[in-house]
């Protein structure tokens, strides 16, 4: 045993030298690697349960559109152009599509609008997991064929209920499947798509549909679902990391010019799945990885630092997510709009921005986008942070501090009711110190004051439960939006009380300006977002603090990373390295 | 060992396995009451980015539809307190066998574990692809945590004075966090900046050929720091018990006269000292699998490794309820082997136990 002992001190750095030293792994030419930091759990096209499998469909699957990352706005994919749109009566839109005709299968089969409608039926089998893309696309009720070229198998007519504006968009934001691999014997065609949407969930199980069901889930589940994306999977460790293999022959590289969304440029695409930030950015470092996004701000600071000598490049855009405070109106003493616009100004948000942002990210007056200018009102200027002027505002609205060691307190609204104090609780997810870092800024501030604000890091799950319960008073988290869509009736109509709108806020004015913001065209959007941008700040039911900024640290050698504030924050598939030219 | 020792034996494991059990049916019984939870916080991920989000209405419509198709909306157990109501007292409702526990436990007696909410894959797939990693990472801690406690409790013990250095460090690495010392570790030795001697880049795990795919196998130096990591916040709490035994059985008069009959101090221990200080070793042992794993799972987040501890570790926290309740059934069986285990070995070694007076 001593001689071990004597020996040890040798021992261990043979042993460590041993194994390792390797140089740091060169890329293979046409290969891209990218951090993912969690796995996307399933690959299902129709069920995504995180950002990283919308990530990974999107190189299995194609949708009628896509997202352009450069552009920031949908493109046409398997479309050949955007749809056209025209209204029938009051109540039905008819959105136009016309298929590439040079889009195929990997069998060489062409993309058919047989096979768009054969997906809506699919959405709608009642064994699958698609609740929700049922609900999404129920608006759809029919596939007709396009009545100026009833002959063109690439041209139909989608037939939705409703007249919404982004309609014409999310027409084209599900991944079409192919009908010929999944049923091949056409049994879906004998439903109509509107019975299929509308039967009941307690309708006897029907045996076509299942064993539709059944091969589809059989096929996701081997990973053998056939896409016209330009990619294959080719190796998937769960928890570890994802290969994917571009198509030695993939139907769009005969287009000429090639739009943006139909680039694929890495031969190879590897995601690894790294859970821990440190070793993310070690493996960065070393050039084992090539593409890190989404980084943390103090590392991004750190590898933007070291970045010349570590031939790396740092990128940064502001995102479409906005940090955001919200009051339960339910209470009391958060029901006045006056108490609500006094507190919205305890959130230091510029201060947090520098803080824990380092200075990126944008201020903002609302929920939409500075960099949407056409839409953001920038004749309000961001909610200042100024405790003094709070307490006037306060005092305004009837609260009053008997001494300077009690609460703020104001007579009830009723007979019988106790005075009002104004304590507060605030809830936020625990863990996550962009809202930690908020809770303790607005403590602080609330403090000063004499208001007394109790913090409630709660679990994701339990956080959630909880504002949909109504069981707090102030909450921070991050609402996700994108530079498409101004629909906010989820989160902020009184129709959604209950569900997404954990404020409970709803005023028949607010509810009929969310309804026509939500209606409007692209010639009365603008004004009415404004207005709508006006009413938020007025009502303060939401106080939305800064845009966080979308970071991204990669190999300086790369090429083609147009980093972008929609999620993921780039396109992998236009990634190059220089010494292997793009195809 | 004999009749006389496998009555209590046999009674510990019904008692255990009872335990588990009981466990294992709690857990199932108060995750199924939260699935509203779980469906929620999937809708929270999933239809955020929706061009057309869905109105308030429809949301309640899809989670219906959920908890039907997962058979969430059945009652939950065979029986149910039924609280009182206008023109009716509380009262028990019988519900048969149709209920999600009936249920569970009928797939479970046929070796089926359910199917996992968030990717759709069977329970069963995902533990054994995951059991892969984490069965020679946790094995070969606690084979090198166990050799290594063995030697330095007798160093420690044998030379008190000399090893008084040895002995702070051992019980400062007990209070440094688990955590911490990965990414301590981390740090030193996957760093290009100190020493880029074990880099964590995720390729050095290949997926062997002939193997069923998804299983894995890590390569040495993909190994090296998770389970020095490991072994490291195992070996304290080892090797510190087993050295005060070894101390108090070298002050025992047995171990004087032996001395006196001229053996050596390494005699002393090994032969004489030792086999009487294994006992609490032993029991310690029965007690590193929930420490392992809890481990492991701070150690494969830190070092990127796919095993048991992080897709537990995930489950909890997406709620994906049927691989925590799996999860838990096995961790649990297999810290009732390893009690058997180390109850068979304690009959083993200590006659005492095999002839109560």
């Amino acid at each position: 045993m001593n001689l071990i002992f004597r020996l040890l001190p040798w021992l261990l750095p043979a042993a460590l030298l041993g194994g390792c030293g390797a140089p740091p792994p060169a890329a293979a030419p046409g290969t891209v690697r990218i951090r993912w930091a969690h796995d996307p759990e399933s690959l299902d096209p129709l069920v995504q349960p995180n950002q990283y499998a919308t990530e990974a469909t999107n190189l299995l699957y194609q949708s009628l559109l896509q997202i352009d990352y450069q552009a920031q706005q949908p493109a046409p994919a398997l479309a050949e152009t955007l749809p056209t749109t025209r209204p029938e009566g009051d109540s039905v839109l008819l959105v136009t599509y016309r298929l590439r005709p040079a889009a195929r299968w990997d069998d060489g089969r062409p993309v058919l609008a047989a096979d768009v409608a054969f997906t809506l039926r699919l959405l709608h089998c009642p064994t699958l997991p698609t609740e929700g893309a049922r609900a999404q696309f129920g608006f759809i009720r029919a596939l007709l064929p396009d009545p100026a070229h009833p002959a063109d198998p690439c041209r139909f007519v989608l037939r939705c209920r409703g007249q919404a504006p982004e309609f014409a968009l999310a027409t084209g934001d599900f991944p079409i499947l192919s009908e010929h691999a999944l049923d091949p014997g056409h049994t879906l065609r004998r439903w109509p798509l509107a019975a299929l949407a509308d039967r009941p969930g307690t309708a006897p199980p029907d045996s076509a549909l299942a064993r539709v069901g059944r091969r589809y889930l059989a096929a996701v589940l081997a990973n053998k679902l056939p896409g016209t994306g330009p990619y294959r999977l080719t190796q998937w460790q769960k928890d570890h990391r994802l290969t994917f293999e571009r198509k030695a022959r993939w139907w769009a590289d005969s287009l000429r010019p090639r739009p943006a969304v139909l680039l694929a440029r890495p031969h190879r695409l590897h995601y690894l799945v790294l859970p821990d930030d440190a070793a993310a950015a070690l493996a960065l470092r070393r050039h084992a990885l090539d593409v890190y996004p989404q980084v943390p701000a103090p590392l991004f600071a750190r590898l933007q630092a070291a970045g010349p000598a570590a031939r790396l490049a740092a990128a940064t855009a502001p995102s479409y997510d906005v940090l955001t405070a919200g009051f339960n109106t339910r209470r009391p003493a958060l029901a006045d709009a006056a108490t609500r616009r006094a507190l919205a100004r305890l959130f230091d948000a510029d201060g947090l921005r520098r803080a824990t942002q380092a200075g990126l990210g944008l201020a903002t007056v609302g929920l939409v986008s500075p960099v949407s200018r056409a839409f953001y009102n920038d004749s309000l200027r961001p909610v200042p942070f100024a405790p003094a002027e709070a307490a006037a505002l306060l005092r305004r609205a009837g609260w009053q501090r008997p001494s300077a060691a009690a609460p703020w307190q104001r007579p009830a609204t009723r007979a019988n009711q106790p005075a009002q104090k104004l304590t507060l609780t605030l809830r936020y997810r625990a863990g996550e110190t962009l809202f930690e870092t908020t809770a303790l800024q607005f403590r602080a501030a609330a403090q000063t004051l004499g208001i007394g604000v109790t913090l409630l890091p709660t679990e994701a799950g339990a956080l959630t439960e909880a504002l949909h319960r109504g069981d707090f008073d102030v909450y921070v988290r991050t609402l996700k939006g994108n530079p498409f869509v101004f629909n906010y009736a989820p989160i902020l109509h009184s129709r959604a009380v209950g569900e997404g709108n954990f404020t409970g806020f709803g005023t028949p004015a607010s509810d009929r300006l969310i309804e026509a913001v939500a209606a409007a065209g692209p010639a009365t959007k603008a004004p009415l977002l404004r207005q709508f941008q006006a009413l938020l700040q007025a009502e303060a039911p939401l106080v939305p603090l800064f845009f966080l900024p979308t970071r991204l640290v990669a190999d300086r050698r790369l090429r083609g990373l147009a980093v972008s504030g929609v999620r993921p924050g780039y396109a992998a598939t236009a990634l190059y390295w220089p010494a292997a030219p793009a195809p | 060992m004999t009749g006389a020792g496998l009555g209590p034996l046999a009674a510990r494991l019904l008692r255990a396995g009872a335990g588990v059990g009981l466990l294992v049916s709690v857990l199932f019984l108060l995750s199924r009451q939260q699935a509203r939870t779980a469906l929620l916080q999937a809708e929270a991920a999933g239809l955020s980015a929706a061009a057309h989000p869905t109105e308030a209405a429809e949301q309640q419509d899809i989670r219906r539809a959920q908890l039907h198709r997962l058979g969430l909306d059945e009652p939950l157990f065979y029986a149910q307190y039924v609280a009182a109501a206008p023109g009716q007292p509380a009262h028990w409702r019988w519900h048969g066998r149709r209920n999600q526990y009936h249920r569970w436990l009928r797939a479970l007696a046929h070796g089926q574990l359910g199917t996992s909410l968030r990717s759709g894959r069977p329970v069963g797939e995902l533990l054994r692809a995951a059991l892969a990693v984490s069965v020679p990472l946790m094995g070969a801690a606690a084979t090198a945590a166990t050799l290594a406690a063995l030697l330095l409790g007798q160093w420690l013990a044998g030379h008190p004075r000399r090893t008084a250095p040895l002995h702070l460090a051992l019980v400062g690495l007990q209070s440094i966090p688990g955590f911490a010392l990965a990414l301590a570790l981390l740090l030193l030795f996957a760093n290009p900046d100190v020493f880029d001697w074990f880099p964590v880049d995720n390729l050095g795990v290949e997926t062997v050929a002939g193997l069923p795919d998804g299983y894995a196998v890590a390569t040495l130096g993909q190994f090296v720091l998770p389970v020095l990591a490991l072994t490291l916040s195992a070996l304290p709490g080892l090797a510190l018990p087993l050295a005060a035994a070894l101390r108090h059985e070298l002050a025992a008069p047995y171990a004087v006269s032996a001395r006196a009959k001229g053996n050596s101090l390494r005699q002393l221990l090994r032969r004489h000292a030792l086999p009487n200080a294994l006992l609490p070793l032993i029991a310690q042992l029965a007690d590193l699998l929930p420490a392992l794993v809890a481990g492991a799972a701070v150690v494969e987040t830190v070092f990127g490794l796919p095993g048991t501890g992080r897709l537990l570790a995930h489950a909890a926290a997406t709620h994906d309820y049927p691989v925590l309740v799996a999860g838990v059934l096995l961790v649990g069986t297999a810290r009732l082997l390893a009690l058997l285990l180390a109850d068979a070995a304690l009959l083993l070694t200590d006659p005492r136990l095999r002839w109560p007076s």
